[in-house]
């Protein structure tokens, strides 16, 4: 196949693969088309002839001053240069201080000596003969021939510097274009739409599902303890809350004496990291429990409020009112990763989604402090402990002074006749 | 109609922010007869790696960096023969690590073979791998801080080495080959962390090591036919004087006088362990 040919269609694949088509197909083929495209590029580079440089000439003295003394510091006259020559062209008029600026290839004769320093602009510097003074290229390459000399510093600016045995009396330098790896930019661009709807989804998803096994685990390993935070959270909701909030601002304080009083005690020094790290166990156990307590709380008052207008459920137990609490809460993130793309809306419904998980996670947190994780029932509305609730006790014990024979009467499966008391509907 | 297109057009709208750059940096300088560099590389983040370059160059550092956050740096002071090389930060953004890929910058260093060295590095957040075998090293000071850093001699140090200091922070430091750095005095201050010290090598006939560790693992890897002699203060750390007998206030290894070669060392640890590891 002829150069011409095998440039063209070179060229038509990388231009069918440039990034501006990528948003279509980078969801699963990113790295696949990058390879490709650095492939193809690689091709092209091969194929087709360098960069076009502009006829060689001096740059017209006039316009702004470049002063190229000091190349410590590249970005900086990276900065100097493309601030002076922001367009480059034969109208560019340029003064480069102690020095000329030159645009296109420029070379230095075997036996010319070039007093001053020298910027060239889209073009390659070679150097057969000797340059008193630095040397920078934009947009081009410094090839050093042998026998060539440079008594300053060179710095090649989007270029190579090509070494074929000349001498540079200081250091040279290379600074080029930034290139930001696949994985950089997978990092830092925004994400499409359905980008963020598969990955906000994705996450929603797994942290609905993990929740739901810890809290399975929960139910099955520690039920009494998180029908009595749930309970708590139920009954006192507003104390809950405040408890959960005040325990919250006191996190850290807490911390900070346990870790200190620990370290004044010289032999707790040596406690100091198991306390770190149980003092954190207990409290993701506190907040993610009590979460879990409240899904539990919100489950259950939607399974009895069904019930109570007659709607058959299935065995109404802790994992069932577990379950509906969490896909309850679930809904709220679900709206979230269906419309969080939204400008924004979708800030507005994060911002929601978070503010009530915060909310129900503090109340959570403060039923589980209230509680003593499920220990203490004072606050959760039960009264009399259920393992005291017998048949025998309901009918000869009266509560709150009531005698027993004012409360109304029901009927056990066994036919005996039994008081009700306040809260046994539960 | 228009709700759909406007969806479809949301739907499809990614936007790209301006990215993370990584931009290709090198720098190098010819040898003229120099006969020493003090040379000092600071690197805040990333991997780098220091070996023996070219005998025809001073010295050489090829770098990608973050150009958000820092810029290159390579100056050289010809008067006093110093040379500067690494990133340093561009100020107002300060270093920030907040995910691998800001650790994805890269420095390779190399040093000339045939010049008196004295080197010094400030590594970071960094991941290093310094080989200064073949190098002609009359000072080093290392100093690392969340890095885990290699440090090897890998071929016999062709001078002699005044000191080599090593301040660790919370870090992961070996030290390979001490024996061939041929420096009189060893010095480590680590703060949190595991090092490693390993003295095994030929050139090197007596040395003198003082290791201050606060919190962590020291493990001095030893050869057997070293004379050794180590005097441990320690606070809430173990010691195990493996193949060791005591002498005085010291513990000796059994030929330590007729040894060919000395190694005393001072070891300071306040919590941890300190290790000793016998080989051929």
């Amino acid at each position: 196949m002829p150069t011409g040919k095998r440039a063209a269609l070179a060229f038509g694949l990388w231009a069918v693969l440039t990034p501006a088509t990528a948003h279509a197909t980078d969801f699963c083929t990113e790295h696949i088309r990058e390879t490709i495209v650095e492939a193809v590029r690689g091709i092209v580079q091969q194929v087709t002839p360098g960069p076009s440089h502009p006829a060689p000439q001096a740059v017209a003295p006039g316009g702004p001053t470049v002063d190229i003394a000091d190349l410590t510091r590249p970005e900086a006259v990276e900065q100097r240069v493309r601030g002076a020559a922001p367009k480059v062209g034969p109208e560019l008029r340029l003064t480069v201080r102690d020095g000329q600026a030159r645009l296109g290839d420029f070379t230095i004769g075997s036996a010319e000596t070039l007093t001053g320093h020298l910027l060239v602009l889209n073009g390659n510097a070679h150097i057969y003969g000797k340059l008193l003074g630095n040397l920078v290229t934009v947009d081009g390459d410094v090839v050093l021939h042998p026998g060539g000399a440079v008594s300053g510093d060179i710095l090649a600016l989007h270029g190579d510097v090509k070494d074929q045995g000349g001498e540079v009396a200081g250091a040279v330098r290379t600074l080029n274009a930034a290139a930001p790896s696949a994985a950089a930019r997978a990092a830092l661009r925004r994400p499409s739409a359905l980008e963020a709807l598969g990955t906000h989804a994705a996450g929603v998803v797994g942290v609905f599902v993990t929740l739901l096994a810890l809290g399975f685990g929960l139910v099955m390993f520690a039920r009494p303890h998180l029908e009595v935070v749930s309970d708590t959270v139920s009954h006192s909701f507003g104390r809950s809350f405040i408890t959960g909030l005040v325990g919250q601002i006191l996190l850290l304080p807490t911390f900070g004496m346990l870790v200190v009083g620990l370290i004044l005690s010289v032999a707790g020094i040596l406690l100091l990291p198991f306390a770190v790290v149980v003092y954190a166990l207990l409290m993701i156990l506190g907040v993610g429990g009590g979460y879990l307590a409240v899904a539990h709380a919100i489950g259950e008052t939607y399974a009895r409020r069904r019930m109570a207008r007659g709607s058959a459920m299935g065995s109404p137990n802790s994992y069932r009112y577990l379950m509906l609490g969490l896909i309850g809460l679930f809904f709220l993130w679900a709206a979230w990763a269906l419309f969080g793309w939204v400008p924004v809306a979708g800030e507005m419904v994060r911002g929601a989604a978070v503010l009530v998980t915060w909310l129900l996670a503090t109340a959570g947190f403060g039923a589980a402090l209230l509680s003593r994780a499920g220990l203490r029932e004072n606050f959760a509305g039960r009264i009399v402990p259920p393992e005291a609730l017998t048949d025998e006790y309901l009918w000869a014990t009266p509560q709150f002074g009531v005698p027993a024979v004012r409360r109304p009467e029901t009927t056990t499966p066994s036919g005996r006749s039994v008081s009700q008391p306040p809260d046994s509907g539960r | 109609m228009r709700g759909t297109a406007l969806t479809l057009v949301l739907a499809c709208w990614a936007g790209s922010l301006p990215a993370q750059t990584m931009r290709p940096f090198s720098t190098y300088r010819q040898q003229h007869g120099e006969t020493r560099l003090g040379a000092r590389l600071e690197f805040a983040a990333g991997t780098v790696r220091v070996l023996a370059g070219r005998p025809s160059e001073l010295y050489r550092m090829s770098l990608s960096y973050d150009a958000e956050r820092f810029r290159p740096l390579s100056r050289y002071d010809k008067a006093s023969g110093a040379v500067t090389l690494g990133v340093e930060s561009s100020g107002n953004t300060g270093l920030r690590v907040v995910s691998t890929e800001h650790l994805k910058q890269m420095a390779v260093v190399e040093l000339s073979p045939r010049t008196d060295l004295s080197l010094g590095l400030a590594l970071g957040a960094s991941d290093a791998d310094l080989d200064v075998g073949g190098l002609r090293i009359t000072a080093l000071q290392l100093e690392t801080g969340a890095s885990r850093t290699t440090l090897r001699f890998s071929a016999p140090n062709p001078v002699r080495c005044r000191s080599a200091t090593i301040s660790a922070g919370a870090a992961e430091v070996s030290v390979i080959g001490l024996g061939n750095s041929r420096c009189d005095e060893v010095q480590l201050e680590g703060g949190v962390g595991k090092v490693l010290l390993d003295f095994t090598g030929t050139s090197t006939p007596a040395q003198r090591a003082v290791l201050t560790l606060a919190v962590g693992e020291l493990t001095l890897r030893l050869p057997r036919h070293l004379g050794v002699r180590i005097s441990a203060d320690k606070f809430l750390s173990s010691f195990e004087p493996a193949g060791l007998v005591r002498r005085g206030s010291d513990y000796v290894t059994p030929d330590f006088d007729p040894s060919a070669r000395h190694l005393d060392l001072v070891v300071k640890t306040a919590m941890g362990g300190v290790k000793l590891e016998w080989v051929n």
